[in-house]
């Protein structure tokens, strides 16, 4: 990935600007395929960042996170 | 200090100050009592907020007469009392003490708390306090949040039910504190602070049942509320129902009337839903890729062939013009060979007409007339009449009777057909 989104938020409102870019039809070749290959990147990266909320809950009491914390 | 007057003797100072204090007006105070402690005959106890205390003390005759609940009068109790303030002087062995001293205790209600929020709520409105957690910018999709609740709390359950709602299923840092009476809102400030410290926390909620507004009450505190507006990560308040409202709900990012509402507000996105857009993203760039290469590979593929295609489709044009032509040209011979015919035919015509002249008609009237004749002298006719025709074997007529002796047999033929016939060599004469 070129760079990373800032945020989860910052790369689905780049995505959907895309999205509009790319259904305006005004964009010329060169251009949309470089805004479909940016857009395949913020696609990854916004799975992966549901991928980490996806995985089953995990649930710490702040005590126990304090000493492993403090152990690390 | 030689300018000072006195020096005066100290327990009549003492006895002066007393009766100083005595003739101050009567007032009520309200706060929480902290530290009770009961001697044979009275009750002590301190009286505080945030800003201060002051000392108590009231006689348990007035205690009693108060009517208070069984245990009433105890640490984190909201109460209001009235008295004024006294000095007890001491004595050789007692020692001098100060308190306000109460002749009549009540437990606060709901009116005087609101009075007392009204207050705070001013003061840290003006302080614009109540703006800093809403300015902060909140994660759509936290991986890590924090939540101070009560340990066995349906707040507890119902965040975990509104979360797994949104297919949301992080990482929950618990930090479990008393969320009623007076040591709680020092417990869940801390916790609060606790979560706030901790890098990988993204925002924070703080949850509680409903109630009424003096068990709601440490979420009123200002300690506790100045330091919820000070943080730097959102504080989602859900605390109490939607009729309640706390001093926290003002400082607070977001204010929810339920847990439920809480578990939308610190994970904005619903994953599920979020999940679904993705998969659609992906499909219409995968479209916008595919069709945009694809449209212009056909554009270019149609633009190579167009040569070959335009020449092919003259070459036909042109074949077909051929075909008109020369089927335009055989039909227009045709048709002029057939003109010329009849042409010719009406020229033969005329001209044989020419040629036979005026008396052509005459003729034609004699060979008629002939033609009448000779049909009168066709055997036929003959035979009409009653007459036989004898013919040999070869259809010849036999016109002698020695010719039919030498026939031997012969055909007769009537006008009604034919029949065989023998020839007897006697005749039938005689």
């Amino acid at each position: 990935m070129s760079e990373a989104p800032e945020s989860y938020e910052a790369a689905v409102e780049r995505l959907e600007q895309i999205i509009d870019r790319l259904d305006s039809g005004q964009a010329g070749l060169r251009e949309t395929l470089e805004l479909c290959r940016e857009g395949r990147e913020l696609v990854t990266y916004c799975s992966t960042e549901l991928d980490a909320v996806s995985e089953g809950l995990k649930e710490l009491k702040l005590d126990d996170l304090a000493a492993k914390l403090e152990q690390s | 200090m030689e300018e000072l007057p006195g020096p005066f003797p100290v327990g009549r100072y003492a006895r002066k100050l007393q009766e100083e204090l005595r003739r101050r007006a009567r007032v009520r105070l309200v706060g929480e009592v902290t530290g009770v402690s009961r001697s044979k005959v009275q009750a002590y106890f301190e009286l505080r907020d945030a800003e201060g205390a002051v000392p108590c003390a009231i006689w348990l005759d007035d205690l009693e007469k108060a009517g208070l609940p069984e245990g009433g009068l105890r640490d984190g109790a909201e109460v209001v009392i009235g008295g004024g303030p006294d000095y007890y002087p001491g004595g050789g062995q007692a020692s001098p003490s100060f308190a306000f001293r109460a002749t009549q205790v009540r437990l606060a209600g709901e009116g005087d708390l609101l009075a007392r929020l009204q207050v705070l709520r001013k003061q840290l409105r003006a302080e614009g306090l109540f703006e800093l957690q809403k300015q902060l910018a909140r994660p759509r999709l936290p991986k890590t949040i924090g939540v101070v609740t009560a340990e066995s709390g349906a707040a507890r359950r119902d965040l975990l039910a509104g979360l797994q709602r949104r297919g949301w299923a992080g990482t929950v840092v618990w930090a479990f504190a008393l969320v009623q009476d007076r040591r709680a809102a020092p417990a869940i400030g801390a916790a609060i602070q606790e979560l706030a410290a901790t890098p990988a926390v993204e925002a924070i909620v703080v949850a509680r049942g409903g109630g009424s507004l003096a068990d709601l009450w440490a979420f009123c505190d200002e300690t506790l509320c100045r330091t919820v507006a000070m943080l730097r990560v959102p504080v989602i308040s859900a605390v109490g129902h939607e009729r309640d409202s706390t001093l926290i709900d003002d400082v607070a990012a977001v204010a929810c009337s339920t847990p439920t509402h809480a578990a939308e507000a610190v994970v904005p996105l619903d994953c599920l839903a979020a999940r679904d857009a993705l998969t659609r993203s992906a499909a219409a760039l995968r479209r916008a890729g595919e069709g945009a290469v694809g449209t212009r590979s056909r554009h270019l593929v149609a633009l190579a062939r167009g040569p070959a295609r335009a020449l092919r489709r003259e070459r036909i044009a042109l074949n077909q013009k051929t075909r008109e032509i020369r089927a335009s040209s055989e039909r227009g011979l045709a048709e002029r060979r057939a003109f010329q015919r009849r042409l010719a035919l009406v020229v033969l015509s005329r001209a044989a007409r020419r040629a036979a002249g005026a008396d052509a008609d005459s003729k034609r009237e004699a060979l008629r007339r002939a033609q009448v004749a000779f049909r009168a002298h066709e055997p036929e006719r003959t035979l009409e009449r009653g007459y036989a025709l004898a013919e040999d074997s070869g259809g010849e007529p036999v016109t002698s009777a020695a010719a039919a002796l030498a026939a031997r047999h012969v055909k007769l033929r009537f006008a009604d057909g034919g029949v065989g016939a023998e020839i007897d060599q006697d005749g039938g004469e005689g």
